[in-house]
């Protein structure tokens, strides 16, 4: 039967971030926001680093004047296969589903803010307050999403809600689910003019991640994991920026 | 009675005064915990208690007879609620739907005439919710109707009692299963559905 096929076919999502396509427009972050009713940013949220990206672009500047280069890299929850999030939750309200997505469940988050503190790359954020929005966006919520309440943890879910309507929707169908689909992606691939970012199932051979995990990651090529010798083996993938201008550093003595 | 025994000593008339009014002012709060952890019960049971009428389902804006329309006229609940096997919520109709049928049927009918003036205002009938699940969960209709629909060989609106009870028997509609997380996941385990947390909460 298809539906039984489908239920018990093995997944494991996973994300391609592709460094020498990323121009830091930070289209990804708004369309983050939007799509997981991330309340209003102000700058004195920022200030005390508190502030609620899911998806954020660090920013780097390379050389000296007036040979500056500006590097981008978008950083988002990496979905660690060995999370250090996990062990540390006292509720076990963040947990790893068998497609290999890193879960926060938000009704049983008590808010003790240990998966934060553990996690090295900071994509957990914590509600320090009720979510506001201004009256202008309050009719753009996102009914799929659950406005997440003051005192609880959130993180990126590459976007779930898309991913269990398709596979909704597939069922429905009897088709299996396309790789690359647009209904799939979440809100941030979608939203990337360049094509930086790229979401599949990494155990499909033949999905589009998967293709550039083997080429660019397996076989030795421009691929490398963020923060790889901590071990924590995250499912996401970055490719290194070609630059032919770049010059080799100089040895320190 | 012996010599020396202890002898409790006798309230005078003030003391007894005394004592019924304070008796009084206590039984205020001690009705009012009663009462505090009966709403307390009935509401975390989410089936109030036979007291009082409040088991009995919220009061309309439109006295709405189930009845009369499925058991006496047959009509399917897929007939209004038209989008519980195309999407997550069920749907209540739009007046506009009512409106095909009232035109021409119910002429006089008290109700049916508020249902005309709502109709004329042009605005929607402010229906009081009585199933809702919280924020952090996700209930598809879609899902669950094509499912039992399917397995069984049923028509959908026959699936709809298992979680809604014979609405069309309810006069004043109200919640007849008690819908908390334990009642979902049984059910989910019972059909083998998927009990991951992330299947409803996301």
């Amino acid at each position: 039967m298809a539906e039984s096929a489908q239920a018990t076919q093995k997944r494991q999502w996973g994300m391609v971030i592709d460094l020498d396509k990323c121009i830091g427009c930070q289209a990804c972050v708004v369309a983050c926001q939007s799509e997981n009713n991330i309340p209003v940013n102000e700058e004195a949220h920022f200030n005390q680093r508190r502030a609620i990206q899911w998806i954020h672009i660090q920013r780097y500047w390379e050389g000296e004047w007036p040979h500056v280069k500006a590097r981008f890299i978008p950083v988002l929850c990496q979905h660690c296969d060995n999370a250090p999030c996990e062990p540390v939750c006292p509720v076990y309200a963040t947990y790893h589903n068998t497609e290999g997505l890193n879960v926060q469940v938000y009704n049983r988050c008590v808010g003790t803010r240990f998966c934060a503190n553990n996690c090295p790359y900071v994509v957990r954020f914590f509600n320090f307050w009720e979510p506001a929005y201004p009256n202008s966006l309050k009719n753009q919520l996102n009914p799929d999403v659950t406005v997440r309440s003051r005192g609880i943890m959130e993180k990126c879910t590459f976007c779930v809600q898309r991913i269990s309507r398709v596979r909704r929707q597939a069922k429905n169908d009897g088709t299996p689910i396309a790789d690359g689909d647009r209904a799939l992606n979440p809100a941030c691939v979608n939203a990337c003019p360049t094509d930086t970012l790229v979401f599949g199932d990494l155990e499909d051979p033949n999905s589009r991640v998967s293709k550039l995990r083997d080429k660019e990651l397996v076989e030795g090529g421009r691929g490398y994991h963020l923060y790889e010798h901590l071990g924590t083996s995250p499912n996401v993938i970055y490719l290194k920026k070609v630059d032919k201008h770049a010059v080799e550093e100089p040895a320190h003595a | 009675m012996l010599q020396g025994d202890f002898q409790p000593k006798k309230p005078t008339r003030k003391q007894l005064i005394k004592l019924s009014i304070f008796g009084l002012i206590g039984l205020v709060p001690l009705t009012a915990l009663v009462f505090f952890f009966m709403f307390l019960f009935s509401a975390w049971l989410g089936k109030p208690m036979a007291v009082f009428g409040y088991d009995e389902g919220p009061t309309q804006p439109i006295a709405f007879p189930h009845t009369r329309h499925v058991q006496e006229l047959g009509l399917d609940c897929t007939f209004c609620h038209r989008n519980v096997t195309k999407g997550a919520a069920a749907t209540i109709p739009p007046v506009g739907l009512c409106m095909t049928c009232h035109k021409v049927v119910g002429e006089g009918l008290p109700e049916v005439e508020k249902l005309q003036a709502i109709y004329d205002s042009g605005k929607p009938i402010d229906w009081v919710r009585v199933h809702r699940v919280p924020d952090h969960v996700h209930f598809n209709h879609q899902a669950h109707i094509l499912f039992f629909s399917q397995r069984d060989a049923i028509a959908p609106s026959q699936v709809c009692a298992t979680c809604h009870g014979d609405v069309g028997g309810m006069v004043k509609v109200k919640q007849a299963r008690y819908l908390k997380m334990a009642d979902c996941v049984n059910c989910h385990r019972d059909n083998g559905a998927p009990t991951d947390c992330v299947t409803c909460h996301y």
